[in-house]
């Protein structure tokens, strides 16, 4: 493994009251990396730091060599892009004009778009499926498009890297499988790295790479059967009602 | 955006050209006073008029004051539009945020206060133009940089609108206690400056405000990029690259040159900030600021020209104060936004 994703000594928290002390962990890049964690134990602000969103209080986190908690904005958003389960926006943009957001980065200081733009978004449209409603607005749509459009936007900003949190907390049972199968094949076949932290831990369990389980101050970085193998999820909900069945890969109630 | 649409705004724009040069013109025509409109094309272009005095009512009075309507609605609409964006709310404006109110503070302590410190008003005179509108951007940027300072722990845009609605009261009573404490033709000289009135704005103020105000339209016009990503919200546009305590440093200056200077010679002018940016995206129907920032500029400039037009009607012997005419054209209309925006509370 040649590790070109790691993090060293990552100390992240809000105002000098730490969430998450010292973490390191190693990776590899073209890999899909679940985060598990219960609610309160710091995923949100630990992706939130590896975003560059939140000053980390003190680490690194390298990525092909750079360390992408210390370049500028300008830099950094052509590394990495984001998707979060919020969906906001004011007033009408189109689902095409939105998806246009993803080359902000890459274009004049009056945001004008040059012909590899137009390609670099009509392939984002085509991977994320949205050709039948590209002419619709945002605000119209439903969760499950909206989440799309949402990737969608982050792959025509075409960074190697991809933070998502919790992608797929509003959607159905259908939708989500969209979105995690069309992660899946972002790795699979256009090089993307992708971190997504979720709590549809069966679905992740299937199809990531390696996950970091956050579990009392502490991320430990296991491949998938290593979480099923060592029970690591039963360890996660203790004295909870529930347990996780090795054998059927899913949670029971206690 | 695709050609139909595109088009569709370019047609807009220049209409709205051309109506600005025919309110422009209107402006210019009607008043208590009847000159001939024959005789105000050949007095503009130079020529002798039959009658010195209407040379002197065009050039002293209804060209400045129409010259001043265009400068104040295209600013106050670009200052609402960017603050309505920046703040994430619906509502905000220059005036409702009390930043008009802080540029009022600014005034009242240069007007007003200025004698407690033994500097007399016949010592400043000369200075009075810049030295106005120099306090006047002073008051704005200092409300605006509280607004700021406490936003980030405001996510509920109620909250935000309450805020500025108490900032504009506490000025208001500082400015009432100034106000106590000065003398008599100060606190007229600044009485006569709240009522708002363009007909006040003399040639030498306009050749101040002139070149402020196109300087602040074209640096909004550059940040219109920028603006463009907070509307994905904040987070999404430091992801996309845009360094936010630059860009908001940007625009608020931008927004405090613009409100403070106008305030400065017009006085407080209400509602124009918040109704124009909504009706150039009911128009447009985007949210793209390199056509809402063009399109608020025109329709701000026609509203106010339309709002001058009536302040001086022809059988008027005075011009009535051109805030209460904003205020009544504006009120029901945000109150219409309101009603058919349900979800305004939401929007943040």
């Amino acid at each position: 493994m040649s590790q070109e994703l790691n993090i060293s000594s990552l100390t992240v928290g809000y105002e000098n009251k730490p969430t998450l002390k010292n973490i390191s962990v190693l990776s590899d890049k073209n890999m899909m990396i679940g985060v598990f964690g219960r609610n309160g134990q710091g995923k949100s602000t630990l992706l939130k730091t590896l975003s560059g969103l939140l000053p980390p209080i003190s680490g690194q986190f390298n990525f092909n060599g750079i360390d992408i908690l210390n370049v500028s904005e300008k830099e950094r958003a052509k590394l990495l892009s984001i998707v979060s389960n919020t969906q906001s926006s004011i007033g009408a943009i189109k689902v095409r004009d939105f998806v246009a957001f993803g080359r902000f980065p890459y274009t004049n200081w009056l945001g004008i778009n040059k012909v590899k733009d137009y390609q670099e978004i009509d392939k984002a449209i085509e991977l994320c499926k949205l050709e039948s409603f590209t002419n619709r607005n945002y605000d119209e749509l439903s969760d499950g498009e909206k989440q799309k459009v949402n990737i969608a936007r982050a792959i025509a900003q075409n960074t190697p890297l991809i933070i998502l949190d919790e992608p797929t907390v509003h959607l159905d049972l259908i939708n989500k499988v969209e979105v995690f199968k069309l992660l899946r094949e972002l790795v699979k076949n256009h090089n993307k790295t992708i971190i997504i932290s979720t709590h549809q831990m069966e679905y992740a369990l299937q199809i990531c790479d390696q996950i970091w389980l956050i579990n009392e101050g502490k991320v430990e970085s296991l491949s998938p059967s290593e979480i099923i193998d060592q029970g690591k999820l039963t360890e996660l909900f203790d004295d909870e009602l529930i347990s996780f069945d090795k054998a059927s890969q899913s949670f029971r109630l206690k | 955006m695709n050609t139909s649409t595109s088009n569709k705004i370019h047609l807009t724009i220049l209409l709205l050209i051309v109506v600005v040069f025919i309110l422009f013109g209107l402006d210019l025509f009607l008043g208590s006073v009847k000159i001939p409109f024959k005789s105000i094309c050949s007095i503009l272009i130079g020529e002798t008029a039959e009658k010195e005095s209407w040379k002197i009512i065009i050039f002293q009075s209804r060209l400045p004051k129409a010259i001043a309507a265009i400068l104040c609605g295209s600013a106050l609409s670009v200052c609402g539009l960017q603050m309505q964006t920046l703040f994430r709310n619906p509502l905000a404006g220059p005036y409702i945020l009390g930043i008009s109110s802080g540029a009022g503070l600014g005034v009242a302590i240069f007007i007003m206060g200025l004698s407690f410190l033994g500097i007399s008003a016949s010592a400043i005179t000369l200075s009075a133009n810049s030295g106005i509108i120099i306090a006047s951007i002073l008051g704005s940027f200092g409300v605006l940089a509280i607004l700021l300072s406490v936003i980030s722990r405001l996510k509920d845009i109620m909250t935000v609108l309450i805020l500025g609605i108490m900032i504009g009261s506490v000025i208001t009573a500082i400015i009432g206690i100034i106000q106590y404490f000065s003398h008599d033709a100060q606190l007229k000289s600044f009485i006569m400056w709240t009522m708002g009135n363009l007909s006040s704005v003399t040639n030498d103020q306009l050749t101040l405000l002139g070149p402020i105000v196109v300087t602040g339209l074209i640096l909004s016009f550059i940040a219109s990029k920028s603006l463009n990503a907070y509307l994905l919200g904040e987070a999404y546009a430091k992801s996309l690259g845009v360094n936010i305590k630059q860009s908001r440093i940007l625009i608020i200056i931008i927004t405090s040159i613009l409100t403070g200077s106008i305030t400065a010679y017009c006085g407080p002018i209400g509602f124009i900030g918040i109704v124009i940016p909504h009706l150039a995206r009911m128009i447009s129907n985007s949210s793209d600021h390199r056509v809402l920032t063009p399109l608020s500029i025109l329709l701000g400039i026609n509203v106010l020209l339309i709002a001058d037009i009536i302040s001086q009607l022809p059988g008027l012997d005075q011009n009535l104060p051109i805030n209460s005419i904003t205020s009544l054209i504006g009120i029901p209309f945000i109150i219409w936004i309101i009603l058919k925006n349900k979800k305004i509370a939401n929007l943040n």
